[in-house]
């Protein structure tokens, strides 16, 4: 028997090599039994790569990954019964229906036991159990790899970026569908490269760029540690309050043409401003001022925006 | 194994295949299509006829009207070698079959068996031939039925037992039924080949084998549900092709056991093949190009569509390392000869290579995205 880990996954200076690019750096960090653990960063940071090794799809070029106290290189026969998987981008049989599809991957599983129509209820399509896999949308494509990741019943999940390209409503409904299985009991290891998204559901955000963590903790301990700030957007079509605001000495960076994010320390500074701005008869459209969030730490803490896709396309 | 696992993905491509009418249109139309257009092109071929090697190292009046009578009754197209001509070089270099040799001091015998009536004098003829030829003991058969007849017109009485062999004989082989088996062996081919390299490719780039890879299916379950699935679609389109051959054609063949376990072999090696050359190509396209490129050359070397024995030597040694050529010749010996031993050697070599193969596919299967 495996002995019974405290933590579910153990990450210990993971590193992945593709020829001469360093994709994954030099990782570690644990998952904890029962928490969302989410795997944060831009397109291209690594996080594809570091799930696909802790759950057994890719090898490792170096570094030690335990599941359940089991090293991945070595236990895949014991591991896969226990962990249950969306991979990015999931795709399955396009003739293949709504339940057809579970009851397959139920079988792989040799589970018998499988309760396949309460799983569909769970992922809400009920009403699309006879409708072939092609035929149905992006939302309901992933709530069926939802479904399917779930038909052994695992101790751990891995969902890959589970609602890329979906509508917010759809997206909502995978956010409750994840909340549901934490109450369960279940770990969600999860990556994501939606702020809200992590900060709404994470307990453990581990924030990765380039292939290194950067920063990892709490949503709520990583803005208090690095974002002791209020965010100040100005919209305005008139150049001369963004240069106003630029003389008063204030980090600032443009959203776009329209928009101007100004970091202030206290609701204090935001009164001089708007009072400069009047001074200076420059005109405003809105104001908008809020407490950090976690792509201002992404901010802050590499200079880039989490949503700016890098050259070269998509990374898988 | 797994036969849980097995029947689950036997099940979901059985489904898709079902469910994809172009697929089931392919499957079942290009292999009747074939046969309904050489079938027609060699309908009214005449009957088929064998070539025969004939050295009469004798050279008289009553040997070449032996020969003659062989080439008459026996219908054989025969091809006269010089008598300086060593018989076993030119076998080997020419691929005959086989070659019948008539000694010298044969018109000699023949006029004292005749004019004296004694019945201690008698010939030996010498039959050199090559086994691996399908052709050879169908050829033995004619030539001994031939001289049997010309044994009991020199005796004068009647046979007393009538060989069943003599009826079989009568039988008219004609093109089309040759022509049959090899298509069967070349459709299984192209059908188990292209559909393994496409639906691994497809699923390959779809991710769908990433995801399987994080289930238990292993990958001697995934190959094994690959083969059964293929075999099943070789059952079917093989059934559709051997009613159009009955149905149009009217053709004779004998339908036993070998044909199933012919189907297998071939769907075992080709499927095997599928699976490394998914394997070895990144794209469905480079993927599609390399099953063309083995099964091209395949189809017009290994004798599918016509008797290898009318090929020059050169190619019918290639075509004695092609996988496909074991199944046409064993296929043709068991569905027009009748001939057990030679299916058996024939299903032996291809047996022996499916074997490799499918060791191959499993090893070359990764379910890993890297290693
Ligand atoms: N199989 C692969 N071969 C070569 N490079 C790869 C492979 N997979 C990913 N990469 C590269 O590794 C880096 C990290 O990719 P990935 O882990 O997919 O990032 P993410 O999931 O965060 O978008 C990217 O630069 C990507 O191009
Ligand atoms: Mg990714």
């Amino acid at each position: 028997m495996t002995k019974k880990a405290e933590h579910a996954i153990e990450v210990e200076n993971l590193t992945k090599r593709y020829g001469d690019l360093l994709a994954v750096n030099d990782l570690s960090f644990n998952v904890r039994q029962g928490e969302i653990f989410a795997l944060l960063g831009p397109n291209g940071a690594g996080k594809t790569t570091t799930v696909e090794i802790i759950d057994t799809i890719r090898m490792p070029t170096s570094g030690k990954v335990n599941l359940f106290g089991m090293d991945v290189t070595k236990s895949k026969h014991e591991i896969v019964p226990r962990i249950g998987v969306l991979p990015q981008g999931f795709s399955s049989f396009d003739r293949i229906t709504v339940k057809e599809t579970i009851q397959y991957y139920s079988r792989l599983f040799s589970c018998g036991n499988t309760d396949i129509d309460g799983l569909i209820e769970l992922v809400n399509l009920k009403d699309k159990t006879r409708e072939q896999y092609k035929n149905l949308s992006g939302g309901l494509k992933q709530r069926l790899g939802i479904a399917i990741a779930l038909v052994n019943d695992p101790e751990v999940l891995f969902l890959d970026e589970p609602t890329t390209g979906l509508d917010p409503r759809a997206r909502r409904e995978v956010w409750d569908l994840m909340l549901g299985l934490k109450e369960k009991g279940k770990t969600v290891f999860l990556t994501t490269h939606y702020m809200e998204e992590a900060e709404f559901l994470a307990d453990t955000v581990a924030i990765i760029s380039r292939g290194k963590i950067i920063a990892m903790g709490s949503p709520e301990a990583l803005i208090e540690s690095n974002a002791k700030y209020l965010v100040l957007t100005l919209r305005s079509v008139d150049e001369k309050a963004f240069d106003i605001v630029r003389k008063m000495g204030f980090e600032s960076v443009h959203d776009n043409h329209k928009d101007i994010r100004v970091r202030v320390e206290q609701m204090d500074d935001v009164q001089k401003i708007l009072n400069t701005i009047q001074e200076g008869r420059a005109s405003l459209l809105s104001l908008d001022v809020r407490k950090p969030n976690l792509e201002d730490v992404f901010l802050k803490l590499t200079g880039e925006t989490l949503h700016k896709e890098p050259a070269g396309g998509v990374a898988q | 194994m797994n036969p849980r696992v097995v029947g689950a993905n036997l099940v979901v491509s059985l489904k898709s295949f079902y469910r994809a009418k172009p697929a089931m249109f392919f499957t079942i139309a290009f292999p009747i299509l074939l046969i309904l257009v050489f079938g027609a092109l060699f309908m009214n071929q005449d009957n088929m006829s064998f070539d025969l090697c004939v050295q009469d190292l004798d050279h008289t009046d009553s040997s070449s009207q032996l020969v003659k009578t062989l080439e008459l009754e026996g219908k054989f197209k025969v091809i006269r070698i010089e008598p300086s001509v060593n018989a076993a070089q030119y076998t080997r270099d020419n691929k005959s079959s086989l070659v019948l040799t008539i000694p010298k001091g044969y018109e000699g015998a023949f006029l004292q068996r005749m004019a004296l009536n004694d019945p201690d004098t008698s010939v030996t003829l010498t039959y050199l031939y090559d086994l691996s030829s399908s052709l050879v003991f169908m050829k033995i058969h004619i030539l001994n039925w031939v001289f049997s007849g010309i044994n009991q017109k020199m005796t004068g009485v009647p046979p007393f037992i009538r060989s069943a062999e003599t009826s079989m004989l009568a039988r008219k082989y004609r093109f089309v039924e040759f022509f049959v088996p090899g298509i069967i062996a070349m459709s299984v081919m192209i059908l188990s080949l292209f559909g393994t390299v496409h639906l691994n490719t497809e699923l390959r780039q779809k991710g769908v084998i990433r995801k399987l890879s994080t289930t238990p299916i292993t990958r001697t379950d995934w190959i094994l549900s690959n083969i059964l699935y293929q075999f099943i679609l070789a059952v079917l389109s093989t059934t559709a092709m051997l009613l159009v051959s009955y149905a149009a054609f009217s053709v004779s063949l004998q339908i036993n056991a070998w044909l199933p376990v012919f189907m297998l072999l071939d769907v075992f090696a080709f499927v095997g093949i599928g699976m490394i050359i998914t394997h070895f190509t990144k794209e469905a396209e480079s993927a599609a190009a390399a099953a063309n490129a083995i099964s091209f050359p395949m189809m017009f070397l290994s004798g599918s569509f016509f008797p290898l024995e009318m090929m020059p030597g050169f190619m019918q040694t290639v075509a004695r390392i092609l996988p496909l050529y074991y199944v046409n010749e064993g296929l043709r010996a068991s569905m027009i000869f009748g001939d057990h031993m030679a299916a058996l050697r024939h299903s032996a070599v291809i047996g022996v290579f499916a074997a490799v193969v499918f060791i191959l596919g499993i090893i070359a299967t990764q379910w890993e995205e890297d290693q």
